[in-house]
């Protein structure tokens, strides 16, 4: 009994109920929703905002936020999908994109953690500039008649799973693995829970944001590579207001945006609930029109439940302390 | 307390100094900044196209972003006090759709139409306001969510209509579109006065108002706030109707001038918005700023979208680029002043002299 109190109250733990008692919803609605096909295409279909969630999930862990992610998706798909349209090397294409988030990321870290200008406005800077560039790189065009062997990376399937899907998994797993397992990798929520507190123990705080920044950055860069590959073409507009997904998917995966609480497997759970609803809405016969406004809905409703949970747990210990307390002092007085 | 004493503690330090040296602090200041920014604008741009100079382009090209510079008027407030507003434009749009709907569909009076759209924007800001100040979430998260839920709302109160949510929904009667299209004396676009109104209406609330302290020192210190016996939540949540009512004074001018209803329209404007609030000085971490810092950085962002187009034959496309860099410049720049090394460098300099 204990240890199922204890799974309960891991916060990735409410997402995931969420993410079950969503898919049940439907399928009480809609029984041949129900069918692991379904589900499968589910989870296929969050591949993007997997990657995504995860690599911003770094920056929101060490209580920052990064709002270029959907802009520098796009630029480093256009860098990657042009390079290769034009005949070069499909692993130097994706290196250089890689490198190019990289250093967006690095210009993100700079700006806020070195420079200390918050974290929103800097980034919507950042964000703006690098969406002109992509329409400068691109010359307001379409990017499109990709080769064959690029777009058919998507068509590889692991059983009922695109391979890509597994890759993205697989990185979001890593991650999640050496930030709650690995020494230096629990930095980033160390920092994010208390900066001047990570600091006197000797963590590089600044450093720490700035990495954060740069894997973002690189996470970016990977979706953008992967979205050339499913989509087969790249637009200008590419990515627009993807951030803001991106951030509703960790805050659904209970990371909280003030820092170091949540992990990044809550992240790629959050992704999943995200970019399945506008799915789920066809099973249940509503039009797609819905999906901004149950996605408005889900996140409130999730954010102000915790948020209001957090604060009864919060008067209860300290009314449990005060007891105690009272308790001791009645004590002593009795002796 | 008596008047006099009053008084003596509201003026700011600045009064015991002499004339001269508020002067000088006043050419120092942000603002100034903003408007000598303005100035050369108008300068570079009139040298290179005289075009530019002409009063008919300068308006005509003003009234394009009006409903931003309205906007980050009010959201101005919220950052103040320390929260985020990133719903005002999904806002705008339910608004345009209402009036849209309400008038074609539901056979509403105009009027009638628009004032309901006001009402809705004041509510939607209550909702999310409420839930930031009430029960403690994180602003940036609920306005995202709002900026969801806002933008499907207006979605649905499209599909009410029978004409194609792509479409809008257009033909207004013409003593409404006078709004977004009368000009006062011929020149001035109704646009402008009524954003130079609202900037004066919000001076006042902000900087010569008991609740424009209130709303400081809650940005500055909330639990000094809530000691000194103000009601800081109730503040905080009313900061989020002004920005909801914006909103929907922008919402009904944008689908005056554009003459149609639609239920995407201002979606675009959120960072534009941040932006010309961040420009014009407030600190997004609560506590500082001033709404004529706003309005003149809200009127350097929208001089700049159409004078590079027009005199330098910019793409505007590109246009994000200037106005990031611009961004990223003066952040930078104020960080670096800022910074230990450079203070002493300043000290250093002024010893010399």
């Amino acid at each position: 009994m204990e240890k199922i109190k204890n799974i309960l109250k891991v916060r990735e733990m409410t997402s995931f109920l969420c993410l079950i008692a969503l898919f049940l919803i439907v399928g009480i609605v809609n029984p041949t929703f129900l069918q692991l096909d379904n589900i499968m295409n589910c989870l296929n279909g969050a591949v993007i905002y997997t990657l995504l969630a995860a690599g911003i999930a770094f920056v929101i862990l060490v209580g920052e936020i990064d709002c270029s992610i959907g802009a520098s998706l796009c630029m480093c798909a256009a860098i990657c999908c042009s390079m290769i349209r034009d005949g070069s090397n499909f692993a130097v294409a994706i290196i250089v994109s890689i490198i190019v988030g990289a250093l967006i990321g690095l210009l993100n870290g700079w700006g806020v953690a070195i420079l200390k200008i918050p974290s929103l406005i800097f980034t919507v800077g950042v964000m703006g500039t690098v969406r002109g560039l992509v329409y400068v790189y691109t010359d307001c065009k379409w990017v499109e008649n990709l080769p064959p062997y690029y777009t058919q990376i998507a068509q590889f399937k692991l059983g009922g799973l695109t391979g890509i899907y597994v890759f993205a998994l697989v990185l979001a797993m890593i991650a999640f693995v050496i930030t709650t397992r690995v020494r230096q990798g629990k930095y980033f929520i160390a920092v994010g829970d208390n900066a001047n507190g990570a600091n006197l123990v000797g963590i590089p705080s600044t450093m720490v944001k700035v990495i954060a920044y740069v894997l973002c950055g690189i996470f970016a860069a990977i979706a953008g590579i992967v979205y050339g590959t499913r989509v087969g073409f790249i637009q200008p507009s590419t990515g627009n207001g993807y951030e803001m997904t991106a951030i509703a998917a960790c805050v659904l995966g209970g990371l909280s945006l003030t820092g170091g609480v949540g992990s990044i497997l809550g992240s790629a759970i959050g992704a999943i609930i995200i970019s399945s609803i506008s799915r789920l809405l066809v099973f249940i016969g509503l039009s797609s029109d819905y999906n901004d406004a149950i996605t408005g809905v889900v996140l409130i409703a999730i954010v102000v439940f915790d948020a209001v949970s957090q604060k009864k747990k919060v008067t209860k210990t300290r009314r449990e302390r005060l007891l105690a307390r009272t308790a001791a002092l009645e004590g002593g007085k009795a002796e | 307390m008596s008047d006099k004493e009053k008084k003596t503690t509201q003026e700011p330090l600045i009064a015991y100094t002499t004339p001269g040296a508020r002067i000088k602090s006043a050419f120092k200041s942000w603002e100034a900044f903003l408007f000598l920014l303005i100035v050369a604008e108008f300068v570079i741009f009139g040298t290179a196209n005289s075009r530019f100079l002409m009063t008919r382009v300068i308006f005509g090209s003003l009234n394009d972003v009006m409903a931003v510079c309205i906007i980050s008027l009010f959201v101005t407030f919220v950052l103040i006090t320390g929260g985020i507003d990133i719903q005002a434009a999904s806002i705008l749009g339910l608004v345009s759709i209402i009036i849209g709907v309400g008038w074609q569909d539901f056979g509403l009076n105009i009027w009638v139409a628009a004032l309901i759209g006001l009402i809705c924007a004041i509510a939607c800001g209550a909702l999310s306001g409420f839930f930031i100040a009430y029960c403690g979430v994180q602003a940036m998260v609920i306005t995202l969510g709002g900026s969801f839920l806002y933008a499907g709302i207006a979605l649905l109160v499209s599909n009410l209509s029978q004409s194609a949510a792509y479409q809008g929904i257009s033909g207004f009667p013409e003593y409404f579109t006078f709004l977004g299209k009368y000009k006062v004396g011929g020149v001035v676009p109704i646009q402008l006065v009524i954003f130079l109104l609202l900037a004066v209406i919000a001076y006042f609330i902000l900087h010569k108002s008991k609740y424009g302290r209130k709303v400081f020192l809650v940005g500055t210190n909330k639990d000094a706030a809530e000691y000194c016996g103000i009601n800081s939540r109730r503040v905080i949540m009313s900061t989020y109707m002004f920005s909801g009512m914006a909103a929907g004074i922008a919402g009904i001018i944008t689908t005056a001038y554009v003459g149609s209803s639609k239920c995407d329209l201002g979606s675009t404007s959120t960072m534009s918005i941040i932006t010309a609030v961040v420009l014009g000085g407030t600190l997004s971490t609560g506590g500082k700023g001033s709404v004529i810092g706003t309005a003149l950085a809200a009127l350097v962002v929208g001089i700049l979208r159409f004078g590079l187009p027009l005199c330098f034959k910019v793409n505007s496309q590109y246009l994000d680029v200037p106005i990031g860099l611009l961004l990223i410049i003066v952040v930078v720049g104020r960080a670096v002043l800022a910074s230990p090394f450079m203070q002493n460098l300043l000290a250093k300099s002024k010893k010399k002299a």
